[in-house]
């Protein structure tokens, strides 16, 4: 049913002539593939710099990080990791569980209540759709610092400080409108003639969302996710905020507590944190862009 | 009433988590700030109403208002084009069934990662000191370089490079589009023996329009907003003479540092204003360019 | 909504929030208990939040009925949400405050006076007259100094050393500097110099201010500047003379650090230069990112002028608007100071205390850090000026507007006359403004 919807079958008119065209294209793609990974040797070096140079300042005393650009250590200090962990008032167990709470649960949050937008937005028609699109659109584009203080009043009003719901509860309310929209142009990109067969056999909305649209946008969703999980990783405005208790601070607000302008700051063990503080986003990362890669291939468009 | 119930009932089902956040969370502080940008606010004292006084002043009296524009526009004009072309780039090139290519994705994806962490501000000073490896390789090229960080004629481009640098997440985005491309059709192009050039205008192009248009859009408005990389490169003042002087950073120092809650608040709606409209000329012009699938016919 | 009112509020939201998974990150204890809940907020680092943490302990050990709880962020977070708790009205009860802001928050009326504690739950007795008067606004005593500070000047010993040239820490005067630190560029590699450039430096200036006499450069009534555009001018001449003899770097250099307090970008830490100015609480933390030793030194003198350095409160610790039961508050403020277990276990670590016997006990068990800094303050004793009256509002601003303007000088893009007339102007109406 897809394939039909989505190109012309007759554009290729033999299966021998379809071999021959992936032969050539095989041979040119292994010259070509020599080139390519070259260049993309050099540019990941380039990409990577920066991570070298974190590594390498969390491996340093504090006194060679700032005065040379020589990125290998006179000696390994190993022990900022181990240091480093435990050198706040609260271990970093307690940082990362709670940065894990946080963010997983803003990752569901995100992709369920945003899907449920977009799928609107894209595929149902109803009155005022316009209108909430163009306030949905609204909700991105003023500065967030405007709105810090009468959020934060709004949540004292509502006893929410101090806790996780003033980072969460907004997820599931699908206030975050980038990945709405992000949403929005994958669905509108599926084939229109998907949901009127699916109608036709008498499928409910909820059904064509779930058995269609979702699996079809598998690498939309993932890209949803991953950003999702990122930049709540990453979020500290939010945490330095809302949250009080240092036992409740998350992993980016406790990075921020080992420097010190009037007094001594640890450098060594902050850049072996930070270090460390990549580690999850990255895992997610190389886990879920697999599926922007799969996803397309499950769903038997290719 | 039936029929318009049956019409409009899924709609709003599936609207309804967005619309009760929209209403009793992003409505009401979207309306404060609106009113606030009508009164003296110091945050400590209760709000008095001013009128128009505010956008008066930053039109006809606050130089560093239009400093603040001027930047950000030089920025956005510099950075988004910038940004999406290296970014589609890339996404063609990781797009292909070659070996390691995960790998090279993770690694490309890096700099987005460390995002506007301390050890980025750090690292780029470095980078763009007088005696730093960018200059380093200024002159092995056999040119003397700026002095990049202090001179106000190229301060900015150190910004627009950290943006193109962190090209990950438009990347991500254009490579999952891309992967929405069924092959068959560049593989029907090269029976018509299609050049790459003419596979590129005539089938990716097209093709990925919607999410080209969605990374436009959402880099433009990310770029206006941009906040985070001018606050850490620039110790968060927007030097030198104001060079950095992005407009969110104004705004934010108006509120935060210099308790002036109420202008800053009118700075916020003055930006949205500017927003809007390129944004408006953006959803206007799509029309011509950006055709989705379910409406072709 | 009154303050009480909210507190239920808050706390029959907390309860009825309790079922959700958020729960355990609710701090707040049942309501209507004989215990005081006080809540202490400062800006920190990782030495300080475990000592002052220890020290909360140890009161609330001899306190059973209050229960002090502490809240610690960096110093840039720790004012942004300061901001959002004044307007939300839910500022913590003991707040830590600098010298420098502090008349900004009193004046909108975000602290109350300690006048009316004095003699009941504070013991003013045996602090130091200077704190006192510190921590004096608007004739009314508002915040416990918690540690005194000062300025100095941080040198690289092995390069002044290498230089051949010496000079007088305490009375060393700009002509010394002059000297010295052209001698350091002269005897080091290309690319390194002798001083950091203060041309865009306002507290350097204000040094400069008073050693020739304005003990504040702001107007006794805080509306208008009390120094004039020449002062101004034989300050940036000074700096370009030392420019021009080539000791320091290149303007358009030193133009990229005009306004960074950050420690890791000053010329002593980078290598770039030998002399940095800072203060005497950061000497410790410059001397952690450095492999060769720092010494410190007093900012140089005026040669026949007025001491232009003071010693002023690094720290207070302040009674906020929001406190929920501010004898309890005030309690703790004055053990915070006085009480010897207490005192013992914060040390030096925010600076150097003002309450005598607390010095005396603490003596002793000094840290070789601790010793250079007090080593450094006894041996300015009768260099140093009297306290500059506090800032009037928009001090900040006009601060960040020199560091600002004076940039055009570094790069050359204006006469040093029309800058300096052009800081005045906009400096008149900041103040104007605020």
């Amino acid at each position: 049913m897809v394939e039909t919807t989505l190109h012309n079958p007759d554009a290729i008119s033999t299966a021998e002539e379809a071999r021959a065209i992936r032969l050539t294209r095989a041979r040119r793609r292994s010259r070509n593939n020599i080139f390519r990974h070259i260049f993309l040797i050099i540019c990941s070096l380039i990409m990577i710099y920066p991570l070298l140079w974190m590594v390498s300042a969390s491996l340093k005393p504090d006194n060679e990080i700032f005065g040379t650009l020589w990125l290998w250590p006179s000696e390994f200090q190993w022990n900022n990791y181990v240091e480093g962990w435990d050198a706040l008032v609260v271990s970093f167990s307690r940082f990362y569980m709670n940065s894990i709470i946080i963010t997983v649960l803003s990752v569901i949050g995100n992709v369920i209540s945003c899907s449920f937008a977009a799928y609107a937005f894209a595929r149902l028609e109803f009155n005022g759709r316009n209108i909430w699109f163009s306030l949905m659109m609204m909700t991105l584009m003023l500065p967030y610092h405007i709105v810090l203080i009468p959020q934060y009043l709004l949540f004292l009003q509502l006893g929410w400080i101090d806790t996780y719901l003033p980072l969460v509860v907004p997820k599931f309310l699908a206030t975050d409108a980038f990945f709405i929209f992000l949403m929005v142009q994958f669905f509108r990109q599926l084939p229109r003639e998907l949901d009127e067969a699916a109608m036709m056999d008498g499928c409910s909305p909820f059904k064509i969302y779930w058995a269609i649209i979702m699996p079809l946008s598998i690498p939309a969703m993932a890209t949803a996710a991953i950003f999702s999980f990122i930049w709540t990783w990453q979020d500290f405005l939010g945490p330095l905020i809302y949250l009080n208790d240092v036992k409740d601070y998350t992993v980016p607000l406790a990075l921020r507590m080992f420097l010190s302008q009037d007094s001594v700051s640890l450098y060594g063990e902050m850049f072996a944190m930070s270090v460390l503080s990549i580690v999850p986003i990255f895992l997610f990362f190389v886990i879920f862009q697999r599926l922007i890669v799969q996803g397309i291939a499950m769903s038997g468009l290719k | 009433m039936r029929k318009f119930l049956a019409k409009n009932a899924p709609g709003y089902l599936f609207l309804s988590p967005w619309l009760l956040g929209f209403f009793f969370l992003a409505i009401g502080p979207i309306v404060t700030s609106f009113y606030l940008s009508f009164t003296k606010y110091d945050i400590a004292t209760p709000p008095r109403f001013i009128g128009i006084e505010h956008y008066e002043y930053m039109f006809v009296w606050d130089a560093r208002f239009w400093q603040s524009l001027k930047v950000t526009f030089a920025y956005v004009f510099m950075s988004v084009p910038g940004t999406l072309i290296f970014a589609l780039a890339v996404a063609m090139l990781l797009d292909r069934q070659i070996r390691a290519i995960g790998t090279y994705r993770a690694l490309f994806y890096l700099p987005s990662i460390l995002g506007g962490s301390i050890a980025v501000a750090i690292l780029w000073r470095q980078l763009f000191s007088n005696a730093g490896v960018i200059n380093s390789i200024v002159e092995l090229v056999g040119f003397e370089g700026p002095y990049w960080l202090s001179d106000p004629d190229y301060s900015l481009y150190t910004l627009v490079i950290l943006a193109v640098w962190q090209f990950g997440s438009p990347m991500l985005i254009f490579l999952a589009g891309l992967r929405a491309i069924p092959q068959e059709l560049y593989e029907a192009a090269e029976i018509d023996a299609a050049g790459p050039f003419r596979k590129f205008f005539a089938i990716t192009l097209p093709m990925l329009a919607p999410v080209v248009f969605f990374n436009l859009v959402l880099q433009m408005i990310e770029a206006f907003k941009t906040f985070n990389s001018a606050f850490i490169i620039s110790d968060g003042r927007g030097n030198p003479l104001d060079s950095l002087l992005f407009f969110t950073l104004y705004l934010y120092n108006e509120a935060f540092s210099f308790f002036r809650m109420g202008y800053a608040s009118a700075l916020a709606w003055v930006l949205l204003a500017i927003i809007g409209f390129f944004t408006a000329i953006a959803f206007a012009t799509s029309k011509y360019w950006v055709h989705y699938e379910n409406e072709r016919g | 909504m009154t303050r009480l009112n909210r507190r239920k509020f808050m706390s029959r939201a907390a309860a009825a929030a309790g079922a959700t998974a958020a729960a355990s990150s609710f701090g707040l204890p049942a309501f209507g208990q004989e215990v005081s809940r006080i809540r202490h907020g400062w800006w920190g680092n990782p030495e300080r939040d475990r000592r002052t943490f220890e020290v909360i302990d140890i009161f609330n050990g001899k306190h059973p009925n209050i229960e002090v709880v502490g809240e610690t962020l960096g110093f840039n977070d720790y004012f942004t949400r300061l901001a959002t708790q004044i307007a939300g009205g839910n500022m913590p009860d003991c707040i830590q405050q600098g010298y420098g802001v502090m008349q900004e928050y009193v004046d909108r009326g975000t602290m109350i006076p300690l006048t009316e504690f004095v003699g009941n739950t504070i013991d003013i007795s045996d602090v130091d007259e200077s704190g006192l008067s510190a921590g004096t606004f608007n004739g009314e005593l508002y915040g416990l100094t918690i540690g005194a500070n000062t300025m100095a000047t941080v040198f690289n010993t092995a390069l002044v050393e290498a230089s051949g040239e010496t000079f007088d820490s305490v009375t060393w005067t700009y002509d010394d500097l002059k000297r010295v630190a052209t001698a350091i560029s002269g005897s080091t590699p290309d690319g390194v110099y002798g001083t950091d450039d203060s041309t865009a430096d306002w507290g350097a200036f204000g040094v400069f201010a008073g050693q020739n006499g304005f003990l504040s450069v702001f107007s006794d009534d805080g509306e208008d500047m009390s120094i004039d555009a020449d002062l101004i001018i034989e300050y940036w001449n000074m700096w370009k003379e030392m420019r021009d003899a080539g000791a320091t770097p290149p303007g358009a250099d030193s133009a990229g650090l005009a306004g960074q307090a950050d420690l890791t970008v000053q010329g002593v830490v980078t290598g770039q230069t030998a002399i940095t100015y800072a203060w005497s609480n950061q000497i410790v933390g410059i001397q952690g990112l450095m492999q060769d030793k720092v010494g410190a030194a007093m900012r140089p003198h005026l040669p026949g002028g007025e001491p232009g350095q003071s010693v002023q409160p690094s720290q207070f610790i302040c009674l906020s608007r929001d406190t929920v039961d501010a004898e309890a508050a005030t309690t703790y403020m004055n053990a915070f100071i006085h009480d010897p277990d207490m005192t013992a276990v914060l040390g030096m670590e925010r600076g150097i205390p003002e309450v005598s016997s607390v010095r005396q006990m603490l003596a002793p068990t000094m840290s070789e850090a601790e010793a250079t800094t007090v080593e450094y303050f006894d041996s300015i004793q009768g260099h140093v000026g009297p306290l500059a009256p506090p800032n009037p509002a928009g001090a900040r601003e006009i601060e960040e507007a020199f560091e600002r303007i004076a940039v055009n000088i570094l790069l050359e893009r204006q006469s040093i006359e029309d800058t300096a007339n052009q800081f005045l102007q906009e400096a008149r109406g900041i103040l104007r403004r605020a």
